[in-house]
């Protein structure tokens, strides 16, 4: 398959949060399709990803997504980057299934019924025609997730970003998502901290204290993580705070 | 985020936003113009009546909403009492009470973006004077959504401190609450960044 995307290009990137500094003097060129980011809670890769999505700027240092600052061109980053939040709840706005849909339809210059129209014939080529009115709050957790992808999709960007996407969720839910976002075209960047669900990836970046601790294809990065894990897990894992 | 909406679909549905705030506004000013208890006892119970094609279950909530209101009602029906003046206290008490169904009667019935759309065209004439009507329409309809969810960020703490103290909670949620709603607030502008150029 063709390169959906120029590429992710981050050069000496640095991100303080209050008085944290949660990501130092990052650089990292990501052209691949398949992109995983491992990395345990609190090493920063929420943040880099919300870095990417240009939903924060860097402090120094410069983010490209396909060449525009996500940041800065938000017109250019809702038409090339779509995230999907780890919490739906986070990212659901709307009181109906269907306004949800539409709504980032119409911030890409849609008109509102045009918006409407395209978001009830996704539902219905996904089998859904029945969410369409369906109040957001009678869906179940799975079926958020569902919902919060199809609104990224509908906005057909060329890189989506994922957040723990598959955390969760219940077996079949996962099963079933993990092949939808298998079959997507699109550059798919998936942070976790579950190494198995980025085994597939064509590149595993595995980030600590907001460093990049190993990079490289999965065969080669998972089993170093994987043993770091077991090693710290031996220990006191979850003692020391954040700043 | 949790609302208000409704599963099922009513009459009132179909009314445009619009002209539903446009009654809101007439119903306020008629209710200014009596001050006959009665009278204004009698709008009250019609306010029920249009409840009641919305479904037993709501119509039966609403007393419920409206005990929302009991603070106001004691503070407004204490200082009447005090002032020796119970039937005007009453008038207050009772045009609030009808204002407040009234407004979550059209808050239960009108989608949101209706209510956006609505918003959004009433402000357009101050577009001339260069305002952002968009981003402004925007935050008011905002502003409406997060009723329910605030309300619900509510009960959802309550119910986690009743979990751990067999004390009632009263005032000691008012701090965490506040501090649920920058934290929705931070997520709800996140959210709109991610797909909306407009923030």
């Amino acid at each position: 398959m063709a390169d959906p995307s120029s590429g992710i290009e981050i050069a000496a990137a640095s991100v303080v949060l209050g008085d944290r500094p949660v990501l130092t003097g990052l650089s990292l060129r990501l052209t691949e399709r398949r992109i995983g980011i491992l990395g345990r809670n609190g090493s920063g890769k929420t943040t880099l990803l919300r870095l990417i999505a240009g939903l924060i700027a860097p402090q120094t240092g410069t983010v490209r997504v396909d060449g525009f600052d996500p940041f800065a061109d938000r017109r250019a980053a809702l038409a090339g980057i779509g995230i999907l939040f780890q919490n739906p709840d986070h990212q659901i706005l709307f009181p109906t299934v269907e306004e949800e849909l539409a709504f980032g339809l119409a911030q890409q210059g849609l008109s509102q019924s045009e918006a409407l129209a395209r978001a009830n014939a996704a539902l219905a080529s996904e089998a859904r025609a029945h969410w369409a009115k369906a109040p957001v709050t009678s869906l179940s957790q799975g079926q958020r997730h569902y919902l919060c992808l199809m609104a990224v999709l509908l906005m057909a960007p060329r890189t989506i970003l994922l957040d723990e996407p598959l955390a969760g969720l219940d077996l079949p839910t996962q099963a079933r998502l993990a092949r939808r976002f298998a079959a997507l075209p699109q550059r798919l960047v998936t942070i976790t901290h579950d190494p198995a669900s980025v085994g597939d990836c064509d590149r595993v970046i595995w980030l600590d204290a907001g460093r990049i601790a190993a990079d490289g294809p999965p065969s080669r990065v998972i089993p170093l993580y994987t043993a770091e894990m077991a090693r710290i897990g031996a220990t006191d894992a979850d003692a020391d705070l954040a700043g | 985020m949790l609302t208000l909406t409704l599963p099922v679909e009513t009459a009132l549905h179909r009314v445009s936003a619009a002209a539903k705030l446009a009654g809101i506004a007439g119903l306020g000013v008629i209710l200014g113009l009596t001050a006959d208890p009665v009278l204004l006892a009698a709008v009250f119970a019609g306010l029920w009546l249009a409840y009641l094609p919305l479904g037993p279950v709501e119509a039966a909530r609403l007393p419920r909403r409206l005990w929302l209101l009991w603070p106001f009602v004691l503070v407004i029906g204490g200082w009447h009492l005090v002032r020796g003046t119970p039937e005007a206290g009453l008038v207050v008490i009772l045009r609030m009470l009808t204002m407040f169904g009234a407004a979550t009667l059209m808050l239960l019935t009108t989608r949101f973006d209706a209510l956006l759309a609505a918003f959004s065209s009433l402000l357009r004439p101050l577009e001339r004077l260069g305002l952002p009507v968009n981003r402004i329409a925007l935050a008011l309809a905002m502003a409406v959504r997060f009723i329910p969810v605030l309300t619900q960020r509510a009960s959802d703490l309550a119910e986690a401190w009743r979990a751990r103290s067999a004390r009632k909670a009263r005032h000691r949620l008012l701090v965490p609450l506040a501090i649920a709603a920058l934290d929705e607030a931070d997520h709800a502008a996140e959210a709109l960044r991610a797909r909306s150029a407009l923030v």
